[in-house]
């Protein structure tokens, strides 16, 4: 039996076992190699074998007893198949210490057991004695070999199939989360990542570079890598680090020009979760570069109207002849930044002029122009009777009305916004002129307040003037009588 | 001498006197009156906004249908879903406060601007609104729906 | 014109006899001395009462008493009646410029001791009269719903229940029910525009007749016959009444325009009180001062305490032609005057404080 262990790992054992228990020989791996069970052939390649754990450092009993009953007597100290959670806590023992570990010449970090209590994996299974998750469900039992060691279960190329074990499992996943979809790898497989991981780039990312590994939380877990505020940062990662990035040959600015976009701060700044991640217009599991056709439907899953419009629009045809992408030519792609009316017209920083000249597609310059002014003409009218409300309300008069169909202005501007993307001058008219015709009433209205208010003191002047007079002539008056009354 | 240049002095002094006396207690009347003539006449507009809306006639609205109503100064939604139940929520956007409006065709609330979508829960459901609408209370007497704020 | 005037007289005359009234009016005379200005306050009260009637009669006109409705009813008073803030601001206004110039009426009568035998009866109808109009201070401010009326009702019913014995139904009474509710505001309403100014008047016409039967009383220093100066009531003293009238109308409209009186936020019983809540000014003295009062005194509610030492004082400043016998046999009685001065200061003082906290 001893000719299984090579001279080398002997010397190691006795070594490295100095702190626990100093073993002269191995009776549980003896007898358990003779009666040729898996468990004992498949731990003589575990990493915990070679570094000089035993069978006993993890099911306890006496190894160096001959006798099976000696060996394996619980009075001292066997425990046999550990059980739910005591799996994992008997991992622990050692990896959770970092003296432990370090006597085993590992510098391993020491706090997976406690990350894994964080993690969704840590609720209670089905059965409600234990933990869904015990450490032997991804790392195995007996066998265990280095993350760096492509045969580990959890080595880069094996991680997805690892996780699918459960994850692509439906009748498994139905009795946690029948929520959760089970064709993750499916569609990882068709990603830029999964591509490259199923050909064999360890790079890449899979599972747990974007999960966690321990620590993996749901997605809706405020503190979990994927949730939408701090998905940005886990794509970043990777994607901003021009090192990593270098023999992939692509830009590694996303990220920064992203947080600076519109969308990246209502999503980083203002917590909005409605905005868009990294995620939205790329995919999840599927992660990949919209082409240049599929990039109007990317940006139209939520500015429908906008597409929409612009599919029906003169320009849809031209974008396609020229290959140009349909939003992203005026919007740009990462660093979206808030549309102004700017971008509108015919001045240096709008973009219609980019194609449209005074020379060349004159039509669509004249258009453009035509449109700017609309625009600004409706802008200028709200900004007017904004001015006149607030006036007419800060002379503390009551215009709740006219403050009403404010709104109606606001409303029609903004819509004429949207109504841009049809890029038809008579339509974005008719959305322009109905706000103009009511920008023009709340002007008159608030006026009407103001010029009320002024009424209001020129009244008092006249009103107290003619009391005043009133008041003097009669005090006159009296003044004459009781004179007259005494010169009589 | 002295006497005879004094009295017609004095009494047109006097007519003076009077004459403002009676023209101010014209004028002060008219001053008076103005406004409170101006005051009888009702004024034209409807007589009573209250805060708590009646909203219709329950016989007369459809199922599967939205109206606006105005609620003081804002816009209320009031959607009778194909069920018959009856909800009410703020017409305002939670996105860029535009009025939304009841979408037969998609049996959503939708919100033209940005083309918004929120369920008739009004749970924000597609677009880029923020969070849901507020609702309202909508209480049935007899036949007549009223609309309140939720408290 | 004269003739027609004339014979119209001469037919009522001949009907009513009112030809001794008027000889009666025309012989009435009103002492002038250095006290005089005081005999204004009567009139501008009485003034400030008929703007009264007319404004509240005019603002009854769109008013809508209810929870629902009496906030917006207000507001469309405000907003959308032509002049509606005018008369809204002036009945405002004229509430508490009534109520100062009644106080100032009360105390220079006081001070003067012209309660003394024989005008006890004008003193208490006057007394009865000013506790009215507090009462029109108190439900008229309740009327237009609004958030700091709501809660300065809250309060104030409540310092009315804790009197013993009839506290609870006084409450209850009040209220309209256990809570300040759109019941509240219905009884309120009634007591302002009817119960109120149905008693007003009667107290009223009593006080008028009797300034009119017995004239104005002379300060007890004059004495001597050859002090005297008069001046007759009518046209003199009633056109120099007018005249002070026309500026007080003067100065309403000026106040109307300038401070026109605010709404402020509907009612809402559901939410909390805001900060500051403080009765109106003619009430704040009382309400300063139960504020200073320790909850427990000796074996006595400080409140209930508080309310009753009130309730006693005015009932001792009520009956003050009944216990200052000297001023009546025409003597000076200090006692009487010491007491006024120590109420004056007291209720300026804690004004003031109850104002600037």
């Amino acid at each position: 039996m001893k000719k299984y262990i090579s001279p080398l790992a002997a010397v190691i054992l006795v070594a490295l076992t100095s702190g626990g228990i100093v073993l002269a020989k191995d009776s549980c791996l003896e007898c358990h190699t003779t009666s040729g069970d898996k468990p004992s052939a498949l731990f003589k390649h575990d990493i915990h074998f070679q570094r000089g754990v035993t069978c006993a450092g993890c099911h306890g009993g006496n190894a160096s007893a001959d006798d099976m009953d000696q060996a394996m007597d619980r009075k001292a100290g066997f425990t046999g198949v550990p059980k739910g959670d005591d799996i994992s806590k008997t991992c622990a023992g050692c990896h959770s210490s970092s003296e432990k570990m370090k006597s085993f010449g590992s510098s391993l970090p020491t706090n997976q057991w406690e990350l894994l209590q964080t993690s969704v994996h840590a609720k209670s299974s089905l059965k409600g004695k234990e933990q869904v998750v015990q450490c032997i469900t991804c790392h195995n039992a007996h066998g265990i070999v280095q993350v760096k060691n492509p045969s580990s279960p959890v080595y880069p190329l094996n991680v997805v199939k690892t996780c699918t074990r459960c994850h692509a499992d439906v009748a498994m996943m139905r009795s946690y989360n029948p929520s959760l979809p089970v064709d993750q790898l499916e569609k990882y497989r068709t990603s830029v990542h999964g591509t490259r991981n199923a050909k064999g780039d360890t790079r890449t990312a899979e599972c747990a570079n974007c999960h966690g590994s321990h620590d993996i939380r749901t997605a809706k877990d405020i503190k979990s890598k994927v949730y939408p505020t701090n998905l940005p940062g886990t794509c970043s990662a990777c994607h901003s680090n021009v090192a990593y990035m270098k023999p992939y040959k692509i830009p590694t600015d996303q990220y920064e020009k992203y947080a600076k976009s519109v969308h990246g701060i209502a999503l980083l700044q203002k917590h909005d979760q409605g905005a868009p991640a990294c995620n939205s217009c790329h995919g999840n599991h599927g992660a990949m570069p919209p082409g240049v056709e599929s990039i109007s439907k990317v940006c139209g899953t939520c500015h429908a109207l906008n597409a929409e419009l612009f599919s029906s629009s003169p320009h849809k045809k031209a974008f396609d002849d020229r290959k140009l992408p349909e939003c992203e030519t005026c919007h740009s792609n990462h660093e979206i930044i808030a549309a102004t009316d700017k971008l509108l017209g015919v001045s240096p920083e709008a973009v219609c002029s980019r194609c449209h000249t005074e020379r060349q597609n004159i039509k669509g310059y004249q258009a453009a122009k035509s449109m700017r002014s609309l625009i600004d003409s409706l802008d200028a009218g709200e900004q007017q009777d904004i001015k006149l409300v607030d006036e007419a309300e800060q002379k503390g008069m009551e215009i709740s009305e006219a403050k009403f169909k404010l709104r109606d202005v606001r409303q029609a501007r903004l819509q004429s916004r949207t109504m841009v993307h049809a890029f038809n001058e008579g339509k974005f008219k008719e959305v322009v002129d109905n706000g103009l015709k009511t920008s023009i009433i709340v002007a008159q209205e608030s006026q009407s307040a103001i010029h009320e208010y002024y009424f209001r003191r020129f009244g008092l002047v006249i009103s107290t003037l003619i009391i005043t007079i009133l008041a003097v002539s009669l005090y006159l008056f009296v003044r004459r009588l009781e004179r007259n009354k005494i010169q009589q | 001498m002295n006497q005879t240049s004094e009295t017609p002095d004095r009494q047109s002094k006097r007519d003076f006197l009077k004459i403002i006396l009676s023209g101010g207690v014209v004028a002060f009347f008219g001053a008076i009156l103005y406004p409170l003539f101006e005051y009888l006449i009702p004024p034209k507009q409807a007589e009573v906004e209250v805060s708590s809306v009646k909203a219709g006639k329950l016989s007369e609205i459809a199922n599967d249908s939205g109206q606006i109503i105005k609620f003081g100064t804002k816009p209320v939604i009031l959607i009778r879903t194909a069920e018959g139940e009856l909800r009410a929520f703020s017409a305002t956007c939670t996105h860029l406060d535009c009025t939304v409006q009841y979408r037969k065709d998609f049996g959503t609330i939708w919100c033209a601007c940005h083309n918004g979508k929120y369920d008739l829960h009004g749970k924000n459901i597609s677009g880029p609104p923020p969070r849901p609408l507020d609702e309202m209370r909508v209480v049935v007497q007899g036949d007549d729906i009223l609309i309140s704020k939720k408290v | 014109m004269k003739t027609i005037l004339k014979r119209l007289y001469t037919w009522i005359d001949e009907r009513v006899e009112i030809e001794g009234l008027v000889e009666y009016m025309g012989k009435k005379y009103v002492p002038v001395h250095r006290h005089s200005i005081w005999y204004y306050f009567g009139g501008v009260s009485l003034f400030l009462f008929i703007i009264q009637v007319v404004t509240g009669i005019l603002l009854l006109l769109y008013y809508k008493s209810g929870e629902e409705l009496a906030f917006e009813s207000i507001n469309f008073i405000m907003s959308k009646v032509q002049f509606g803030w005018l008369i809204r601001s002036i009945h405002s206004w004229t509430a508490n410029l009534f109520i100062l110039s009644a106080m100032i009426h009360m105390f220079s009568v006081y001070f003067e001791k012209a309660y003394r035998k024989p005008r006890e009866i004008t003193w208490i109808t006057g007394m009865l009269m000013f506790f009215l109009l507090l009462g029109f201070g108190f439900s008229g401010y309740l009327l237009p719903w609004n958030e700091l009326a709501f809660f300065a009702t809250k309060v104030g019913t409540d310092i009315a229940g804790v009197v013993p014995v009839i506290g609870k139904p006084l409450l209850t009474f009040l209220r309209g029910g256990e809570e300040v509710t759109g019941a509240t505001l219905s009884r309120f309403f009634g007591f302002h525009i009817a119960v109120l100014p149905g008693l007003f008047t009667v107290l009223l016409g009593i006080h008028l007749l009797l300034v009119q039967r017995q004239g104005m009383s002379e300060p007890l220093h004059i004495k001597q016959e050859s002090d005297r100066k008069t001046m007759p009531f009518f046209p003199n003293f009633i056109l120099r009444d007018l005249t002070l009238w026309l500026l007080v109308l003067n100065l309403l409209a000026i106040l109307a325009v300038f401070f026109p009186w605010e709404l402020g936020k509907k009612a809402d019983p559901f939410a909390p009180a805001p900060a500051g809540i403080k009765p109106e000014w003619y009430f704040l003295y009382m309400f300063q001062t139960l504020k200073y009062i320790p909850g427990k005194l000796w074996f006595f509610d400080g409140e209930v305490l508080g309310i009753l030492l009130f309730l006693f004082a005015g009932i001792l400043w009520t009956m003050v032609p009944f216990w200052d016998r000297k001023s009546s046999r025409g003597e000076q009685n200090r006692i009487v005057n010491y007491l006024g001065l120590f109420a004056v200061m007291y209720i300026i003082l804690f004004t003031i404080i109850g104002w600037l906290a």
